[in-house]
């Protein structure tokens, strides 16, 4: 398997006040200085600092770039994300990144960050300049698509959000065609019971059922009433 | 440090799976002081363990869940290139699935089994809670026929023979099995093919609910030619076959002390509310009763038998042998010990019983092992051989027409009528499971691994290892276009599983290999092949899969991989055919009933014809294996034998 560091999740920046106006560079800068070493993974330039989940900016940038990938609305990948909401024309990276007790986002960040986190700063970067754009998810899979780096991580945090597994780009770029075995870990027993690939089949994760008995036996409603699959959007409401 | 430890009970266990556990609790009800000897780790004060090693295992396989570990360091790769823990440093070692691969099935490095062919044996047990504790829940009584093959269709068919028992003598210890496990069916849904019911029987909850698959599968055999039906050979034209909910230990309602089944999807290999039976559920009761021990990680290695002889010339046991190891799967011996009894009951399954009993060679006083004067002992080993077939409905915006898998019980319907009937001189007989987890394991052969990943990856990365994304080059979409196109696929998924019949071969058998485990104790060897008759029985599944895939207007998706070990070809209407079969872990006929000791290993309470104080129970003693799953029909001798026990063995009053 290639180069799986989940040894790095435990060592993500410290926290930051997302408020306090201060941007991560300037506090990584200062921490550099304080210690002398120089930690940002990739290179010793601030421009290839590593995202931070911590940051609204980057988290909301991470939950936008998700929604354009995989189709599910932000606020179903991140419940409450945009609330409240912001008055009119007010910056998209301003949006409240979402708060919900299982969080699945940030687990997915940190391991994403601590896989890729020169790719990962990249796709940050492509929602963050086209965040005007009208037609904002066509324009990110359009760019992220620009170039294999972005193309194969693209598609390694699709398969995060929907089996809850990770699948190293590499080896997604490396897989034959015709069909392949490609290694993969399961980042946790909550990431696989939080995959949206069930969702996506009406169904539920295999061992991980909230429905009733008997449910089986009709065609699959959603359970507050919704249209099937109401979750699937490529606008942002 | 070794130490030596003699105990005395007045029944001692051999394994606490179905068989082991209801004896115990039966004998325990009446105040026996029984021990159990359980070669794997203990039962977890809860099954969290078990789920959280579920959640996180790449590879969700019916072992994932229990002990041993499969990989080293917890490194649950799937690849098949990737290396299992090897089974010679295991102290209860066991085989999987993952072993059935063509680099590993023949490898002793990694099959546990050490396989000698032609044909692989495919199915697999565990240790903790017996073989069976990733079963379904499937609760079959046997049709009657099935006790009588020698009678019926002996003249054509040499290696059938009858049962010592028939259906009747069964009837009641169904009944009993069926309250102890709680199963859900109805009376009138069962009686088919000479299956009945004392008056006013009913089972202890009523059917579980048929699925969008199920109801689709019947509506498209509802109206049939007798032409194309004729291939079955059954007595009388068949214009429909119809559907029946499957008998489970699954509750439809709140039944002992157990929830009612929430349709997780995943009987096998864990249900994660228990509304699945398993057999920890009796055994928590039995050792409730303050009369049971239990000794985990507690490995039986010899069963001695006594120098001197009873009046009627056969030698009692007088000790079984174990050996305990600490507390890994490597784990190394801390001591080795003796357990005296009046009674003994090897309940280790078809496979681990009879490699005790070979093992047990008395310093050469039983050669050939205990309880083997007919050479019986390991011979005749039989499965359910299992077809799988895997096919994809039209496409429709009529949510009816839609199978939608990955929702209720793994399996809650069958086809059970086709199991008997005048065919049955001819092929192997099949009863059909209708599976509710669309693709999952059957996915390309298996060969990538399991559905839904393997599908989404294809559309994910432009690839085609489901077979689905058939576009040169194959698609890759991002968005509501990718979540669209998987809905709608996955949606239509489905897959169908035929339990073939098998013949009993005195040369598919157990025997000892020269590999040893981690106990220094010798690996059993497997030599297994298909008869004629049984792969003929495959070859019916196979038109009968055609059918109803035609019938549905489905695309059949199922194919055989050039490198499966199990692979096999047939004719089929002038065509080479490519078929194979996985295991259904239905493991049957090492130690078989019978009524003449020169033939047969057991009597029909499963007591042993050379040691009359030693019970051989289990599948072992199944001299054939009839289409039906097996742990009703193990249970329910259990029972009988429980009774037997108290009112021969102990005197005590009915």
């Amino acid at each position: 398997m290639a180069n799986i560091r989940d040894q790095q999740l435990g060592t993500s920046p410290r926290k930051q006040d997302a408020h306090t106006g201060l941007t991560r560079r300037d506090v990584l800068a200062g921490a550099a200085v304080a210690t002398g070493v120089v930690t940002v993974a990739g290179g010793s330039s601030p421009a290839n600092a590593r995202p931070d989940p911590n940051l609204r900016e980057d988290m909301v940038a991470f939950v936008l770039l998700s929604w354009a990938l995989t189709g599910i609305a932000p606020d179903s990948l991140a419940p409450t994300f945009g609330r409240p909401p912001p008055p009119p024309n007010t910056d998209l990276l301003a949006l409240n990144p979402g708060t919900d007790p299982i969080d699945i986002k940030t687990d997915y960040f940190k391991w994403i960050t601590a896989q890729q986190p020169v790719t990962f700063e990249r796709l940050l970067k492509i929602v963050k300049d086209n965040r005007t754009s009208p037609t904002l998810a066509a324009t990110i899979m359009q760019k992220v698509q620009a170039d294999p780096d972005t193309t194969f991580l693209a598609r390694s945090i699709v398969l995060l959000w929907y089996l809850g597994s990770w699948y190293d780009p590499q080896d997604l770029k490396t897989a034959s065609p015709k069909g392949a075995f490609i290694p993969s870990r399961v980042v946790s027993a909550k990431t696989y019971t939080q995959g949206w690939i069930w969702r996506i089949a009406q169904a539920h994760p295999m061992g991980y059922s909230e429905l009733q008995f008997g449910y089986w036996s009709r065609p699959p409603v959603d359970p507050n009433g919704k249209p099937p699959l109401a979750f699937l959007t490529d606008k942002l409401s | 440090m070794a130490y030596d430890i003699s105990i005395d009970f007045d029944v001692a266990i051999v394994g606490s799976g179905f068989a082991g556990a209801v004896i115990a609790y039966e004998l325990a009800k009446k105040n026996k002081k029984v021990v159990i000897l359980e070669a794997g780790a203990g039962i977890p004060s809860d099954i969290n363990k078990y789920m959280q090693r579920f959640y996180t295992s790449r590879a969700k396989v019916p072992e994932s869940p229990y002990t041993p570990a499969l990989f080293a360091e917890n490194d649950q790769l799937q690849d098949p290139k990737s290396q299992l823990q090897d089974p010679k440093d295991l102290s209860a070692g066991r085989p999987t699935v993952l072993t059935l691969s063509a680099q590993k099935w023949k490898d002793e490095h990694q099959s546990y089994l050490i396989q000698k062919g032609p044909q692989p044996f495919a199915s697999t047990y565990d240790r903790v809670a017996g073989g069976t504790s990733h079963w379904l829940g499937t609760c079959l009584r046997f049709v009657p026929s099935d006790f009588q093959m020698q009678t019926l269709y002996g003249e054509s068919v040499k290696e059938f023979v009858n049962w010592p028992i028939k259906y009747d003598d069964l009837n009641d210890a169904y009944g009993k099995a069926e309250k102890e496990l709680g199963v859900s069916a109805d009376v009138t849904d069962q009686a088919y093919l000479g299956i009945h019911f004392p008056d006013k029987y009913s089972y202890p909850m009523p059917r579980i609910p048929e699925s969008r698959t199920d109801t689709l599968i019947r509506d498209a055999l509802s109206n049939l030619s007798p032409n194309e039906t004729s291939f079955l050979g059954m007595k009388d034209p068949i214009t429909r076959i119809g559907i029946r909910a499957l008998p489970a230990a699954r509750n439809s309602q709140p039944y002992g002390n157990r929830r009612a089944c929430a349709g997780n999807t995943n009987c096998i290999p864990i249900c994660p509310i228990q509304a699945k039976y398993d057999p920890t559920i009796t055994l928590n009761d039995a050792l409730n009763t303050g009369f049971v021990t239990f000794m985990d990680r507690t490995v039986a290695s010899e069963i001695i038998v006594d120098t001197a002889r009873q009046s009627d010339g056969t030698q009692n046991v007088t000790k079984i042998k174990f050996i305990k190891y600490d507390n890994s799967d490597t784990g190394k011996r801390i001591a080795t010990g003796t357990v005296t009894a009046k009674i003994f009951v090897i309940a280790a399954n078809a496979i681990e019983t009879p490699r005790l009993l070979l093992m047990s060679k008395n310093e050469g006083r039983t050669v050939n092992g205990v309880a083997n004067s007919s050479d019986k002992v390991g011979r005749n080993l039989m499965d359910h051989p299992y077809y799988v077939a895997w096919g994809l409905l039209p496409q429709t915006d009529d949510l009816r027409k839609r199978a939608f898998p990955y929702r209720g019980p793994l399996i809650t319907s069958g086809i059970e009528d086709l199991c008997d009937g005048p065919f049955r001189s001819k092929r192997g007989a099949f009863r059909v499971d209708i599976g509710n987890e669309g693709w999952n394991f059957v996915v390309a052969g298996g060969q990538f691994g399991a559905d839904p990943a393997i599908t989404t990856i294809d559309f994910v990365n432009g690839m085609n290892g489901s077979g689905l994304n058939k576009a040169q080059p194959g698609e890759a979409l991002l968005g509501v276009d990718l979540a669209k196109r998987l809905n709608d696929l996955i949606s239509r998924q489905f897959r169908i599983g035929f339990l073939v019949e098998q013949t009993p071969d005195p040369e598919n058998r157990v025997t000892l290999s020269d590999a040893k485990d981690g106990l220094d104790l010798f690996r059993p060897a497997i030599t297994y092949k298909l008869s004629g008759y049984t792969r003929q029985g495959i070859v019916a599944a196979y038109r009968m899969k055609n059918l109803l895939f035609q019938k549905l207007g489905a695309d059949d998706f199922t194919m055989v991989q050039g490198d499966d070990p199990a692979r096999f070809e047939e004719q089929i209407d002038g065509n080479p055919v490519a078929l194979t079969y996985t295991g259904a872990g239905h493991i049957m006929g090492t130690y078989r009933m019978g009524t003449d000791p020169k033939s047969s290993v057991v009597d029909d309470f499963q007591r042993a014809h050379d040691h009359k104080n030693l019970f051989l129970v289990g599948s072992g003693v199944f001299p054939t294996g009839a289409t039906a799953n097996p742990t009703l029909t193990i249970v329910a001798l259990c029972l009988r034998t429980a009774e037997h026990i108290l009112t021969e063995d102990f005197k005590m009053p009915k």
